[in-house]
């Protein structure tokens, strides 16, 4: 594989696309395991939770809305597209999920939508829903899928999954982002009063968010990506910096913001840690309530709504 | 090989390296997305043949001409542009594949050319990470022909690959492996 690998790094560099180089000269002197967690979560169910959170890495989510439990963008693999290597395991194992209502995907890339992840979630769910041109070339997998385009809802269980649109970039293998452009979404999660927003991958757009909020007037939880950040010329176009993130929490007007999209993966410049040291001081800058932003560490659990005897 | 692994690296990595200075999202119009596609089939796949006249080295490159996709939820009919996973999660081809051989020890070029069909199977990440191919296809190497019998192995979203050929019934007894570069 470091053949390859070394021959993609100067076909890139040959591009222009400095940062690329510099991830993957990263990823490769990477150990090839990645890192373990002290303790791993057996058991996700909280009883004492109408909303909980657990973060298992990258925009990955477990999310729990009183009974119901939503997955999101599932990747358990060690490696996204064989050459991104995980930096630390899952929070979680595949085995050891609770069987869940719904797993969501935002869009098609490698590091959102994982073939292998989706095969190890068919005795766990029943359903995934995905964005608009994503089901032309999924594989079949035992489980349920549909499509949904910018707010169209699917509804489970009383579960209601709302796709809204973000700003990203379709496609999984470079040329298909002209044959599959809208492929790409965010999502709402409503139950019983509950309301998640989950934004995938996106650059800031305060028209989206500003439409989200007029659609959803009260969001108890906004998941938002908040890397890479750096190199910003490239990723602005597609991915929120920490202190965007923190603006599109306000304006969605969500009551907690859990951040995701970092730390577990090398896709740019950011140094491991970076993302949320940024987060921190964006967040005193901003003025925000210390508890209304839920950094958490991979594999950690949060209750945010906690059940009221 | 080094430079057919280049070029192919050149074109999976070039919508994101026309870095512009807009904010907006990157964009690529179906015009040069197909224009991509099509620069990307004229990477070749290196070809090792041994036979009883010698030992060759060339180039061979594929055009799907029908594809029946048995592992996707949807669209199970491809042809010429063919979504990796079309392939890698199960799929039946139908394929033509010119091929140009030289530098063989009696210093004759010749061409190749392959008719076939080809079962994809996918083995792990349902073929994403691996999968593999059985074939069968009519085998012309000038002036010889006859009938040909493959064996493939995929990786990378079937996008790389390693397939062996054998044709046993030409007069020369020919064996290729290739390794295969195929995108899309």
């Amino acid at each position: 594989m470091r053949a390859p690998l070394t021959i993609l790094l100067f076909a890139i560099a040959l591009c222009g696309c400095g940062f690329a180089v510099r991830a993957l000269g990263r990823t490769l002197a990477l150990p090839d395991a990645p890192r373990k967690l002290p303790a791993k979560l057996r058991d996700a169910r909280r009883p004492d939770a109408r909303l909980s959170v657990l973060w298992i890495g990258h925009a990955t989510a477990l999310v729990q809305l009183d009974d119901k439990f939503v997955l999101t963008d599932p990747v358990f693999t060690t490696s996204v597209g064989a050459i991104s290597t995980r930096l630390v395991e899952p929070g979680i194992d595949p085995a050891d999920l609770p069987p869940l209502t719904a797993a969501v995907v935002s869009h098609t890339h490698m590091d959102h939508l994982s073939f292998d992840s989706l095969a190890m979630l068919e005795p766990k769910t029943r359903l995934v829903v995905l964005p608009q041109d994503a089901r032309a070339n999924l594989p079949r997998y035992a489980f349920e899928t549909r499509e949904l385009a910018p707010w169209q809802s699917a509804e489970l269980d009383g579960l209601r999954i709302t796709a809204v649109p973000v700003r990203h970039v379709g496609g999984r293998f470079g040329v298909d982002l002209a044959w599959s452009p809208r492929s790409f979404t965010g999502y709402v999660l409503e139950y019983h009063g509950l309301s998640v927003y989950f934004g995938g991958d996106t650059a800031f757009d305060a028209a989206l968010f500003r439409a989200a909020r007029e659609r959803f007037a009260r969001l108890d939880l906004a998941l938002l990506p908040i890397c890479p950040i750096a190199p910003r010329e490239h990723m602005r176009r597609v991915h929120m910096d920490p202190g965007e993130a923190l603006r599109a929490f306000n304006l969605l007007g969500a009551t907690y913001m859990v951040p995701i999209h970092f730390d577990t993966f090398i896709n740019s410049d950011d140094q491991p840690g970076e993302c949320g040291r940024v987060l921190e001081r964006e967040r005193r800058v901003q003025q925000l309530p210390e508890r209304s932003v839920a950094l958490l560490e991979i594999g950690e659990q949060r209750v945010l709504v906690p059940r009221v005897p | 090989m080094r430079w057919a692994l280049i070029a192919l690296c050149l074109f999976l990595v070039a919508p994101t390296a026309t870095r512009a200075q807009s904010v907006d999202p990157p964009r690529l119009s179906p015009g040069l997305a197909g224009a991509l596609w099509s620069a990307a089939q004229l990477v070749p796949s290196p070809v090792f043949v041994t036979g009883s006249d010698g030992v060759g080295g060339g180039l061979r490159w594929q055009v799907t001409l029908f594809l029946l996709a048995l592992g996707l939820v949807e669209r199970p009919v491809r042809s010429l542009v063919v979504h990796p996973a079309a392939r890698h999660a199960g799929a039946i081809e139908l394929y033509a594949s010119p091929g140009w051989l030289c530098c063989a020890p009696n210093d004759r070029t010749s061409w190749l050319l392959q008719l076939g069909g080809r079962l994809y199977l996918p083995l792990e990440g349902r073929g994403e990470r691996l999968a593999a191919s059985l074939g069968a296809s009519y085998y012309r190497a000038s002036p010889q022909h006859g009938v040909a019998f493959e064996l493939g192995v995929y990786t990378l979203s079937s996008i790389v690959g390693f397939s062996v050929t054998i044709a046993p019934w030409l007069t020369a007894r020919e064996v290729s492996t290739a390794l295969v570069f195929h995108y899309y």
